[in-house]
């Protein structure tokens, strides 16, 4: 993976030393909450309900395992012993002190890690897909452009007050695991007759506003990548509005302008600017992609008659590589899965213990690196099939083989208001409630794929917009109820979710999923996803079924 | 009734006011009959060196003690729901009890000033 170079790491260290002083003048009564809250928020330490949480930078989902035996140890010792993997591939610490938080900016400085980007009107940490560099589907590792994006907008001081936060994803893979049309900017690589590029999308997002994002250029030389985000940038941050916080995202403009007219604005912009001092030499662009060259692959046969053997031996086995076991690009590897979703268990927590046992089980059988979903998993990208039982067997005593990765119980819930100073109601104990009731994993099978995602407020933190079933608490007269929508898609086929009907309350949630899944069982056509054949049937069966017991 | 709530600046821990000392349980709140006298109070409570976001929350009285009507504030008081071994649920004890069993609807307009504080 790329390791900073001396730019990087002197930036890095400048800023904690920065804050450092600024934690010292905000204890001293030197400077006060209005003044420290921008600066504080700028290193991704917010103040919610219980305590601080510090947010911080895992970019494009990317760990080293030093780097994540560094989190573990900063979860033991400055936290309760856990940190919790969020949807935008980064990790927050909830019980965290402000008088602490210099110092753990020092040991992330350490280990090539900071809590930038995290938070404010900046461009945000890039998203990337978890299985870069090890799926066959790419046309090459989208980090590389990703980590270019970073340096770029880390360094950027004309875009670190834009009118609102600016989230930025890219992917290589037809597949898209990224979200990338929900979110600022999307870009999503091809290749066409001249050579690598983008089809660039802008004004996706979710929020109380959400969007499917629009294609505003189908092909951009990828060589121009950062001459073009900076006419996109430049167009947002003059005509974005900073007068009202809810219409500030790029989205809106783009919406009130019409795609066709803010493309047209990009690129005139684009036209005017002076590109060859902002687009990157070749020379720079490969010194990154060096920095993702494919591991030291082993010559293998593509397949493992250890693996096949093993799977025949043990039923558990062979579903952990049915959901969680995905194929590579090299011949005799595989891409695992690690479920952050043990029914019962908070979606996306995990311990400092499971994240040293995980580092370990990297070090051993992946290449000494480990990914972050925005789904709130976990993946090990590059694990010789010769390999899988050792892990799954390795994650079993961790309590972290759960084999249900894209269904029902692989929840993404946010913290909601048991944690979040914005929430309206909690998300963590309804998505333990579903995953619960449908743990039994020969039920959750015969099911098959089906993305339940559960927010807390209309901040949308959880992308219940994007589920097949998306949960959003609300506050209703008083009493947390939960709104019921159906049909989202985060994937290629991105589709904001329709409302079911009137909100339900608290312990009527789970009933309700299951009354939809049991529509769906009854409903769908051989090799259906409950997505198609809610797609071929409309909302009308599933409201039916809800709202005949809900009410 | 009301109760005033806020941050412990140094380390965030929720705190509860009660003449002229911040607490860290509910129950050492002190409770304001009088809307003047808990502003006043607020007022007074607020340095910001000690704390940050300090406010007033409503207070209800329940079988034997009182309880934060908004949901949220009960949270904030107890801890999360998916950790009960984390935040002041952790020592147990008879607020903690008391506010886990409030019944009734739990307001979430129990903060006052949201929008004023918020600006």
């Amino acid at each position: 993976m790329y390791r900073y170079d001396a730019i990087d790491r002197a930036f890095v260290e400048d800023r904690a030393a920065q804050f450092k002083a600024q934690v010292a003048r905000r204890l001293a009564g030197e400077i006060s909450e209005d003044q420290f809250k921008p600066l504080r928020l700028m290193n991704g330490l917010y103040l919610q309900l219980h305590a601080y949480m510090l947010r911080i930078s895992i970019p494009y989902g990317t760990l080293s395992t030093t780097q994540l035996r560094k989190l573990a140890w900063i979860a033991r010792t400055y936290d309760k012993g856990y940190g919790h993997f969020t949807t935008r591939q980064n990790l927050q610490f909830h019980w965290i002190k402000l008088r602490d938080v210099p110092d753990i900016l020092d040991h992330l400085a350490s280990v090539e890690m900071h809590a930038l980007q995290t938070s404010g009107n900046c461009i945000r940490n890039v998203t990337s897909d978890p299985r870069a560099g090890a799926t066959a589907e790419e046309i090459e590792d989208p980090r590389v452009w990703s980590e270019l994006i970073r340096q770029w907008a880390a360094l950027h001081p004309e875009f670190s007050f834009l009118p609102r936060k600016f989230k930025i994803a890219v992917t290589a893979s037809p597949h898209d695991r990224t979200a990338a049309r929900l979110h600022d900017i999307g870009l999503l690589m091809r290749k066409g007759r001249e050579g690598l590029g983008f089809e660039v999308i802008v004004g996706g997002g979710m929020g109380r506003t959400p969007y499917v994002g629009p294609t505003i250029r189908e092909f951009l030389p990828a060589e121009h990548l950062m001459s073009y985000l900076e006419a996109i940038l430049r167009i947002y941050n003059r005509h974005g509005r900073r007068d009202n916080i809810y219409k500030a995202r790029i989205k809106i403009l783009v919406a009130q302008l019409g795609a066709e007219e803010f493309a047209r604005q990009v690129e005139a912009e684009w036209e005017a600017i002076d590109r060859p001092s902002l687009d990157l030499p070749q020379a720079e662009i490969e010194r990154v992609r060096a920095g993702f060259a494919a591991p030291a692959f082993e010559t293998l046969p593509g397949r493992s008659d250890a693996f096949e053997a093993a799977k025949a031996a043990d039923y558990a086995l062979a579903r952990f590589a049915r959901n969680n076991v995905h194929p590579h690009k090299q011949p005799g590897y595989a891409i695992v899965d690690i479920s952050l979703k043990a029914p019962g268990e908070t979606p996306g927590d995990a311990t400092g213990d499971q994240m040293d046992a995980i580092a370990d089980l990297a070090d051993a059988y992946s290449f000494g690196e480990v990914r972050v979903t925005h789904e709130q998993n976990l993946v090990l990208a590059h694990v010789k099939l010769d390999d899988v039982a050792a892990v799954f067997a390795g994650l079993k005593a961790i309590g972290l083989a759960s084999a249900n990765i894209n269904l029902v119980s692989d929840i993404i819930a946010c913290p909601g208001l048991d944690y979040c100073a914005l929430a309206n109601a909690r998300a963590i104990p309804i998505a333990q409630d579903i995953a619960v009731r449908f743990a039994n994993a020969e039920t959750a099978e015969k099911i098959g794929e089906l993305k339940i995602k559960i927010s807390g407020c209309i901040n949308a933190c959880g992308h219940h917009h994007v589920g097949h079933i998306g949960i959003l608490g609300v506050d209703k007269k008083g009493e947390e109820f939960y709104q019921l929508s159906l049909g989202g898609s985060a994937a290629e086929d991105a589709e904001v979710g329709k409302i079911l009907g009137p909100a339900v309350p608290a312990d009527k949630v789970t009933d309700a999923v299951d009354q939809m899944i049991e529509v769906y069982l009854r409903e769908r056509h051989a090799g259906e996803r409950f997505i198609d054949t809610y797609r071929r049937v409309g909302l009308v069966p599933f409201k039916e079924a809800v709202y005949a017991e809900a009410h | 009734m009301k109760a005033i709530v806020a941050n412990r600046l140094i380390d965030g821990e929720v705190v509860y006011w009660n003449h002229g000392a911040w607490k860290t349980r509910f129950g050492e709140a002190e409770l304001f009959e009088a809307d003047d006298a808990a502003e006043a109070a607020v007022a007074q409570a607020n340095v910001p060196t000690q704390v940050v976001d300090c406010y007033l929350i409503d207070v209800a009285p329940e079988a034997d003690g009182y309880a934060p009507t908004a949901f949220r504030e009960r949270v904030k008081a107890t801890g999360p729901q998916n950790h009960p071994q984390h935040g002041k649920q952790a020592e147990g004890g008879h607020d903690i009890e008391l506010i886990k069993q409030a019944h009734g609807i739990a307001r979430s307009a129990g903060r006052h000033n949201l929008i004023k504080l918020k600006k």
